[in-house]
């Protein structure tokens, strides 16, 4: 398992935190911290994930940036960053 | 106010260029089953099964390219969705769901048909909407059809709680709903074709994102230009034709032995639109050991997720090849490797043995229909045996001529995909190749047909049996065959009285000397649809196989028979 902390951006609209925990849950990916709280029109989604071994970061990110109330994966860790 | 809820959902699916809704109405859809009676754009064709509206939209959508709808009640009306939604997403299919639901005041009470419907579909819609405000309809329709046809298409569902379809409304149109298209990067399409000048071994991986994006001319033009052999996909026969020489034909686990050798013994995968799935990567360690790739898709998710891309390009393909066209010039020398690919082409072609007790083999009737139906057909298959010999045994010389379930496997998919791809090809053939499993699972739609003019045509291939997977018990389980006999030999059903008592015409064959005067006489119909009942051999198995979870290397052209494995040995 690696640890990663990404954090968010995500249209105010109804589903959207059940749909980004449902991907999590999908991709075998563990949540292990989350908070959610309003960032102007927008909500701003922190979380720290688990990944499978083998599993990697970016394809993670992508996959997440396909969901269309996703608008932005603002910060992510630096292990992301490396291309790791 | 001149309209409600439910007015302003039909004129708004008129206003994106729906033609026919696949549906069955309920309780909480009652509201927009009203003024569809009126609409003189939209067609209705009232299915029997809503797993059958899904896959029917899912059809229609294949063999129109354009977005295919499907609509039902709330609670057992939407789960019933649940698989074409999966089988959508699975296979990139665009099509847009709408649910009824029940009225906004009681959600969440456990009220009479409710199903928390957005929730059971999360982890297999692209995107889905639960419409609050009459006003925000026409937006919401058209923001779904732009979502499930753009980038990586895929299902939305649009789910109205019946109060809101009820409720007064003032049509507004909506602007079109517009998504942008990536901008293809020109440093990754020179990387991509330095790597094609300086290759030896390079062959075109061809999946069903070239299809979807409408890519088979230009690809034509690029697998010509360069003389690179092609392989196509179970998503993807059709998008090369056949009758070409370059084309290997279908890789992965029951691909022929020149298209898996080509992916094993290539030093350049140019991967188009395709997801290097596991039924065509076998054993990724062993997957084509010595071959730099690149990988176009329009979903970057997809780049690098089973194999690393040494050159991701993201992009529609039709916009990726064209770039390459631009600017691939050299050619490299292939001719060793086609000697040594035509030499696998020539020991090994795709082939069957008769049946030793006199049986009719089930190859040599897709072989006929083919032949009979030809390329200008559509074909669509179930899932098991029969599905993988008509990806085999019919030749595919333009897209979108084989819809099938690949990603998800649904068994009970050819039916009602035929359904919807007659509706949107009224002037084609349409031939269901089903399994007899398979049939039994969605038939109930040959009345739908019946009685809405759609004369698909059905070829079941008969077995006896769950072939496939009586296939699997021959070969893994030592030939104990738990529960796979169907007793369809004993007809039960007798799938000739079955079809008439669907309002179609039955026919049934057995002997190789009537095949093609059945298969006439079936084209020959053309007031209702028709099924042939083929009765075939039950032991017939599909050949190549890799067998699961082992090398592609491993490949085996008949039982016992692995050129690849045996080569590397030599
Ligand atoms: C809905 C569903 N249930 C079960 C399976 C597992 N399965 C795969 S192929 C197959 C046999 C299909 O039998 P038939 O339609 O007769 O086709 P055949 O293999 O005999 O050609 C089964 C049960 C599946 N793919 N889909
Ligand atoms: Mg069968």
């Amino acid at each position: 398992m690696t640890r990663h902390s990404l954090s968010m951006l995500l249209r105010n609209e109804q589903g959207v935190l059940a749909r980004v925990v449902v991907l999590f849950s999908s991709r075998g990916v563990d949540v292990e911290r989350l908070s959610l709280r309003p960032a102007g029109e927008l909500f701003r989604l922190d979380v720290e994930v688990a990944l499978l071994p083998g599993r990697s970061l970016a394809q993670l990110v992508e996959q997440l940036r396909r969901l269309v109330d996703v608008r932005e994966i603002r910060h992510v860790d630096e292990e992301l960053e490396l291309g790791a | 106010m001149d309209t409600t809820g439910a007015g302003a959902l039909i004129r708004a699916l008129e206003d994106v260029g729906c033609e026919v809704i696949f549906g069955m109405p309920g309780g909480a859809i009652l509201p927009a089953y009203d003024p569809l009676l009126d609409s003189v754009k939209i067609r209705h064709v009232l299915v029997r099964h809503e797993q059958g509206a899904g896959h029917a939209a899912q059809g229609y959508a294949q063999a129109t390219g354009r977005v295919g709808v499907c609509m039902a009640t709330s609670g057992p009306g939407a789960t019933n969705l649940v698989t074409p939604l999966a089988d959508a997403y699975m296979d990139s299919v665009p099509i847009v769901a709408v649910t009824g639901q029940v009225a906004r005041s009681v959600i969440g009470t456990d009220a009479f048909q409710e199903a928390d419907i957005r929730s059971i579909t999360l982890p297999i819609t692209k995107h889905s909407f639960q419409v609050t405000d009459p006003a925000d309809i026409p937006a919401v329709i058209a923001e779904a059809f732009a979502i499930a046809a753009s980038g990586r298409p895929g299902p939305v569902l649009v789910d109205l709680p019946k109060d809101v379809q009820s409720a007064p409304a003032t049509y507004v149109p909506a602007p079109p709903a517009t998504r942008g298209r990536p901008a293809v990067s020109p440093v990754q399409v020179r990387k991509a074709a330095q790597l094609i000048a300086t290759s030896h071994r390079p062959v075109f991986y061809v999946g069903g994102g070239v299809i979807r994006s409408g890519a088979a001319q230009a690809l034509f033009r690029l697998a010509t230009r360069t003389g690179i052999p092609v392989v196509t996909t179970l998503m993807a026969r059709g998008a090369f034709p056949d009758s070409h020489p370059q084309h290997l034909g279908m890789p992965g686990m029951h691909g022929t032995v020149p298209a898996v050798a080509a992916l094993q013994r290539a030093d350049l995968l140019i991967a188009l639109g395709t997801r290097f799935d596991d039924r065509v990567t076998g054993s990724l360690p062993h997957f084509a050991p010595s071959a730099a790739v690149v990988h176009a898709d329009i979903d970057p998710a997809e780049i690098s997720k089973n194999r690393r891309a040494d050159v991701p390009i993201v992009g529609d393909c039709q916009d990726v090849i064209a770039a390459l066209n631009a600017v691939v010039s050299r050619t490299p020398d292939l001719t060793s490797w086609w000697d040594y690919l035509n030499g696998l082409r020539s020991t090994y072609p795709i082939g069957y043995d008769w049946p030793a007790d006199g049986a009719l083999a089930p190859q040599y009737v897709i072989e006929r229909l083919s032949t009979l139906a030809g390329p200008e057909a559509i074909y669509t298959s179930g899932v098991g045996q029969h599905q993988m010999w008509a990806a085999q045994y019919v030749k595919y010389e333009r897209p979108a001529s084989f819809i099938n379930s690949g990603g998800l496997g649904t068994m009970g998919f050819a039916v009602p995909a035929a359904m919807g791809a007659q509706v949107g090809a009224p002037d084609r053939t349409v031939w269901a190749i089903d399994g007899d499993g398979c049939f039994q699972m969605t038939n109930q739609e040959l009345a739908t047909c019946a009685i809405e003019g759609i004369p698909i045509k059905v070829a079941i291939i008969n077995n006896g049996n769950l072939g496939m997977v009586r296939q699997w018990q021959t070969l893994f389980y030592g030939g104990r065959y738990s529960n796979t006999r169907l007793n369809t030999h004993n007809r039960v059903p007798d799938f000739v009285k079955l079809a008439d008592a669907l309002g179609c015409a039955g026919l049934r064959c057995s002997e190789k000397s009537e095949v093609d005067g059945v298969i006439t006489e079936a084209m020959a119909v053309r007031d209702r649809p028709v099924v042939v009942d083929f009765v075939v051999g039950q032991d017939a198995q599909v050949w190549p196989m890799v067998a699961a979870g082992t090398g592609n290397d491993e490949i085996m052209a008949a039982r016992g028979i692995r050129p690849l494995f045996d080569e590397e040995a030599e």
